[in-house]
Parts: structure tokens; sequence; C-alpha cells
């Protein structure tokens, strides 16, 4: 599995660059809360919490990673629905966000016990969970709470691409798909085909 | 957030870190107040304070101090968004929000992308040379480019916009103020596949510094231009035209949002009503002559939630146009991947390269004004949700194409939108924001002529990038820009500012800010928006001294 992800850039590590002229003071500030404070869970119930850690896990699934070393994608999802902080835009068939994700999630656990004999979506098989999902997407997925929410426009461009975003603004998904991250004051030199510079992630390590 | 936005003080954060001394003009009636710190209202708000009036500039975001505030990084960079509810519907929804939307002093201007482009002679007479086109509600500009084009130069001067020696395209201008940036590795590709099709290629002109300028140092190439600049190389409103404002004694006001315009039993505008940020508590300012310059959505929701009883339908819509011919342009992207490293985080703007080579009207392809094709290059949070949407990717698929992110290059194009009436800015029936507003409801839809544009351009850009060299070609739909709404027009039955940017029946308004364009353009509307700012501060100051406006 872990040969799935394998990176062009073994050994690069962005955080390496944390003391260099990349990163100044108000980034590191960002940075470090994003490592160091992942907020406890205020919104979600327990059970909604566990659910959308599973439909996480089958957006961006992270199965090279012990499950201490995943990247945390739900509690910042707690987080902006508990502050309510909104997007700066809202497609008129949706309604608000907290009711969209509440929903949303227990559109997903009626969607799995319709098509798996009355199984909870957290208790599936990643296979099945994916078979779901798969329903969720293509818009016409089984359950009460699809009435009130349309499952294709829930799943593309709330559910999917939230969790989507949150993975790639953590230091581990920049060291992957060797990402620069940080880079002021220092910018860049070399930025031409094929130009790289030496604090940038290099192919081969 | 700095400590000088916490409640008025005499002192704003100055560009380098450090705060400068302002007035306080809080319990004055002043000459002016400017709803909308963005390329509109920073403009103006810096010429008519220069020009001795008092002038109050409001922005409902921040005073951003670029080298404390601004961070590199994405997620933390939406606080430059404005981010408040909006909805969104039609046949082809806009997103908002981040690229097309800022709060905070400076505006749009604190994110945008810096393609210093003039419009052409020609786009300011579309309804003339295209005649009348089905479904689609065209009007020539009140103003010409000949009008404009001294205002094209004292922005370009005042941003110090570098670009090529030679522009190929549109009315022949004398030199940049600066030279050209060194085109980045995305560009060489646009550059490249280009060339090989035979289609003529420029480096993009750019409102970033590429040799120092008075304080300001040239650009670094940090790339994060679309998150706030650092170094300050990046020629945005907030560096530029606002220390400018502050100098010459215009007070700013951050985290100001403002509510109403209220006016008198006699139709004209006495002042504004607006909330601070933090208490939520109401306060009014008092002003000779208000300017709205808040962006196409934040426009005309203002005019229109100042309804009364004088202005049922809200304050100078007598026709009906305000909200309506709402615009965007297409922004649609094609991405590839190529066998080197392009790196695309180093890859915005400055060193970017355009064609305009489609921006006209092609009877052979079915459409009229065209499309500007430009060089991006998305940040992973921006560049995955776009492939993950684009491509329907999600799970191990796009976690594994991601791994490529430094290998794709992209570019994007500014298609001209046409304007209809049934595309619409309004209040929404039901829903209110933070401060029990009503929010704005956005309806929009292409014209078939537009739709046109999109397919030819896709085409054209898949070419280009396949001529560059480039494989695993993928589209990502997309829009930018927020344009019309309250349009500029010599007939006050059918628009709602005149030449001047002054509301028709109600003499002591105006409107300055992307709202006032009768048709969009294929260019970025930044340069355009600022020129026609610079000209209304010009036609004010000859309108009070000919006192056809008392201030």
């Amino acid at each position: 599995m872990e040969q799935e992800f394998r990176t062009r850039y073994p050994g690069y590590n962005v955080l390496d660059k944390w003391s260099s002229p990349d990163w100044d003071d108000q980034t590191r500030e960002v940075v470090r809360k994003r490592l160091e404070e992942v907020p406890e869970i205020r919104f979600f119930t327990d059970a909604e919490a566990r659910t959308l850690a599973a439909v996480a896990e089958q957006i961006v699934p992270q199965p090279d990673r012990d499950k201490s070393a995943k990247i945390p994608i739900v509690p910042w999802i707690d987080e902006k629905l508990y502050e309510d902080s909104r997007d700066g835009y809202r497609y008129e068939e949706l309604p608000p966000q907290r009711e969209a994700w509440r929903l949303g999630l227990a559109g997903i656990d009626e969607a799995a016990r319709a098509l798996f004999d009355g199984k909870p979506f957290v208790e599936l098989d990643p296979l099945s969970q994916n078979v779901v999902l798969r329903h969720v997407e293509r818009g016409s997925p089984p359950g009460a709470s699809w009435e009130k929410l349309p499952a294709a426009r829930f799943f593309k461009s709330v559910l999917s691409i939230t969790i989507v975003k949150i993975y790639y603004a953590h230091p581990l998904a920049w060291n992957e798909i060797g990402y620069n991250g940080s880079s002021s004051p220092r910018g860049h030199v070399r930025k031409w085909e094929g130009g790289v510079d030496p604090w940038e992630a290099q192919d081969g390590g | 957030m700095s400590e000088a936005n916490k409640d008025r003080t005499l002192s704003a954060p100055g560009i380098h870190g450090e705060y400068v001394p302002m007035r306080d003009l809080a319990r004055e009636e002043v000459d002016f107040c400017i709803v909308g710190a963005g390329a509109g209202g920073g403009v103006l708000g810096a010429k008519l304070a220069e020009a001795g009036f008092s002038v109050v500039i409001f922005d409902a975001g921040p005073h951003w101090s670029p080298v404390k505030d601004f961070v590199s990084d994405e997620m933390a960079s939406r606080k430059l968004f404005w981010t408040d509810e909006r909805i969104t519907g039609g046949d082809d929804p806009v997103e908002l929000g981040s690229n097309n939307s800022g709060q905070g002093v400076g505006g749009s201007t604190v994110h945008y992308s810096m393609i210093a482009m003039r419009a052409h002679p020609e786009d300011f007479r579309r309804l003339s040379l295209e005649g009348e086109v089905a479904g689609a509600d065209m009007r020539d500009w009140p103003l010409t480019f000949d009008e404009l084009e001294p205002y094209y130069e004292e922005v370009e001067e005042a941003l110090q916009i570098a670009g090529p020696t030679h522009y190929p395209w549109g009315k022949q201008r004398r030199r940049y103020p600066q030279r050209e940036h060194e085109l980045n590795a995305s560009a060489n590709m646009l550059v490249r596949g280009c060339t090989r099709l035979g289609i003529p290629v420029a480096p993009a002109p750019i409102a970033t510094l590429s040799a120092p300028h008075k304080d300001r140092p040239p650009c670094v190439y940090r790339g994060f231009c679309n998150y706030g600049c650092t170094t300050n190389a990046k020629s945005s409103i907030l560096v530029t035209y606002i220390p400018r404002a502050i100098a010459a004694g215009a007070e700013v006001r951050p985290n100001a949002m403002v509510a109403q315009i209220e006016h008198n039993d006699r139709g004209r505008v006495t002042g504004i009503l607006y909330f601070r940020k933090r208490s939520r508590e109401l306060f009014r300012q008092r002003a000779k002559t208000v300017v709205v310059a808040g962006y196409a959505v934040e426009t005309p929701r203002l005019l229109l939630n100042s309804a009364s009883s004088l202005f049922p339908d809200g304050l100078a819509n007598s026709s009906g146009m305000v909200g309506r011919c709402f615009m965007v342009h297409s922004g649609h992207q094609v991405f590839a991947k190529f066998p080197r490293r392009i790196n695309q985080y180093k890859a915005p703007p400055p060193g970017g390269a355009l064609t305009e080579h489609f921006n006209r009207t092609m009877p052979e392809a079915g459409f009229i004004c065209g499309y500007t094709i430009e060089v991006v290059g998305p940040h992973p949070v921006d560049f995955a949700s776009r492939i993950a949407t684009a491509r329907g990717l999600w799970g191990a698929d796009l976690r594994r194409a991601m791994l490529n992110y430094n290998y794709y290059s992209g570019v994007g194009i500014v298609g001209e939108i046409l304007p209809q009436k049934k595309n619409i800015v309004k209040l929404h029936e039901s829903e209110r924001d933070q401060y029990g507003l009503p929010v704005p409801h956005i309806v929009f839809g292409y014209h078939e002529n537009d739709r046109r544009i999109i397919e030819h351009s896709v085409a054209k850009m898949k070419e280009i990038l396949e001529a560059a060299g480039g494989e695993d070609l993928w589209s990502a739909d997309r829009t930018a820009h927020l344009l019309g709404t309250c349009r500029m027009g010599s007939d006050s039955s059918d628009s709602v500012v005149n030449a001047d940017c002054r509301a028709h029946g109600v003499p002591n308004l105006f409107i300055c800010d992307g709202s006032v364009f009768p048709t969009s353009t294929a260019v970025n509307p930044s340069l355009t928006i600022q020129a026609v700012a610079a000209r209304t501060a010009d036609r004010i100051v000859d309108l009070v001294s000919r006192t056809e406006l008392r201030v």
C-alpha cells in the first residue's frame, strides 16, 4: 500500500526549513498551530465524528500512516462548523453549512444501512464504504436525508472539497508532493523549466 | 490582526510594519465618504484627498500591514477573502469567496494576479461594432478609449507596471515604466506552444516591481502573490494609493461594514450608517458626497439595502438596472503534465506570459469579443481542489495524481461574458448576515456566445500545451472577476451612472468600481477600474470647480 503513494522526493521534509530564510514568524505561527493545536470536537456528535473520519479516509486515504500519524481532518471541519465560518458562497439548493453537514452525514449512514443490510457506514469494509460514497457522488443514494440535501452537489462542492483542502494544507502532504511551502522573505531564483533551487525538494531525495 | 485595528486610532499600519499618523474625521461632515478601499475606492480616495477634500475611506475588513499580517500559507490566507455568506444560483452558479472577492484595505488587489492590461478601443463600442445580439444586452460605454488613455498611462506610472518593450495588441503604447520580468517555467510552456503553432505571445504586463521603486524593492518571486505580498513588490492599492491617501489627509476606517446610505427628503444622500465589526454597533458618518466602491456584488447590495419610501426599489435604481447585467469572466483552465519540473508554486504572474491573439470577434468560430490566454500557477490546496473537481478524483487516485504536482503547468483564460439582464445580484428573501442585513443572491447563466468562447478556448489551450510537449491534459471550469450591476451609460432609463460614475437622479452619489462596466472586455479589469477611478477624480474636481457638485 505504501508503494502506491511513493513520493518523487524521499527524505524531503518541508519543516527542515523552519529556521531558514523561507519561513517568517507569522507563517511559523500558523503552521505551528496546525501541527500542535488540533482542536477538540465541539460541533459533531461522537457518532458523526466517527462517520466523518471514515468518509475522510475514503476521500483521502492514509493507509501508509499509523492512526496517530495521519493528517487530522475531522477536527478542522468541526472547528469550521463550531465557529460557523463560511466560505463566501453557498449554492442556493443547499441549506446553511451546519445543517448540510449534519444531513449529509446522516444520509451517508442511511445509504449505508439501505445498501448493506442495516450496517452503519463505520462498520462497512472499505470497499463497501466506497460503494456508498459513489452513490452519493452520483446523486442517487437511498435515505430520507437526501430528500432535503442534493447529494451530488453536497459531495462535490462541500464534502470532498473540504476534506481535500484540509489534507493538502498539511506539511506531510507538502512533503509527498514536493511543495516548497513557505517562501518569505526568501523567494526563488531558478524559475526556468527544470530549475530547482537548492532549498527546494530534490527529485530522488 | 494589527493592533491599530482594534479601535479607531489616529494611526494606520504602514507598509513596512510601522504605524503612520492619520487624521480622525469621525465627528465631521466630510466632503467624501468612500465605501470600499479597493481598486476603485483607493485610487479615487487618494486623488480626492490630494485635491484637498476631506475624505474617509471605509472597508469592511482589516487594514493589513503586509510584512506582519500576510503569511506564506494558503489556508491561513483565507482571511483576505470575502467569506460572508452569499447565495449563488442560476444555470451556471458562480463560486465566490476566493479569487474574485477581497475584504480588507486594498480590496481584491491584495490578492489579485496583477495582470495590468488595457481594454481596446473596440471594447468601448461593442454594440456599435457587433450590433444587437439576441439574448444579450450590450451597450457602448459612454466613454471612449481616447478619453481613458491618459488615465491608463497615469495609473501604469503610479503602479510602475513591468511589461514588454513591445506589446503586440491594442493601440500602440509607449514603453512600460519598468522592464518585463524574466519568464518562468509555465510561461515558457505557453510561449513554446504558441510559437510552434504560430500564435503571437508576449510577456504579461504586471503590477509588480521588476526594479526598486521609492521605498519598495523588486519582486523576489515568492509565488504567493494571490495570498498577499510580504515584500511590498506587488503594486496593490494597499501599498500604493492608500499611503498616498493617508499622507494627503484622508482617513481610512477599516473593519467597518457599511449597512445603509442615508438621504434627505430632497433625495440627496447625507452620509452612511456602518457597523464596527467587533462591537456590531451602528455608527453614522455624515458626508456631502458618497461614493460606493464595493465591487459588483456589495455595491448593488448596499444600494438595494438603502431602499426607502423615496427610493422604494433601492437607491439610484429608477432604471431598475441596479444589480442587473452581472458579469464575470470565464476563467477556464487547462493543465498538462510535462517531463521536467515546472514547480507551479513559483509560476504566478511575475514572469508570466499571455496571448491576446483570440481577443477578437471570430466569425469562423462563431463568437464575438473573444478571450485572452494567461499562465496560472496554483498552490497545492487550490490545485488539489481543482484536479479533484475537474476530474472527479478522490481516494487513492487523487493522492497519486497529486504526486505529480510539480510537473504540471497550467494556462487559463479571461473570456468575455456578454451582459444579460437576467443575470442579477439581488437581496435574498430570507437569509440575513451577522449584522442582520439581507445577504446577496446571485443568479448567473452563460450566454450562447460565452459558451462558444469557452469551448474554443479550452480546445485551443489544449492544442497549445500539447504543442509544448504536455500530456495528460485536463480542463477545469472556473470564473474570475465580478463586473456589471451598476452600468454606466448616457441614457438614465437604461443605466445607473453616467460617464463620470455619477448616479442618475442622485447627484451627490457616485459609484466607482467594476460594477460600472457596461461590457466585460476580455482582459483583466483592475487597470480599467483604476483608470476610470482616476478619471472620475479629475471629473469631480472639475465639477466642483464649476459648482456643478457642491461640497
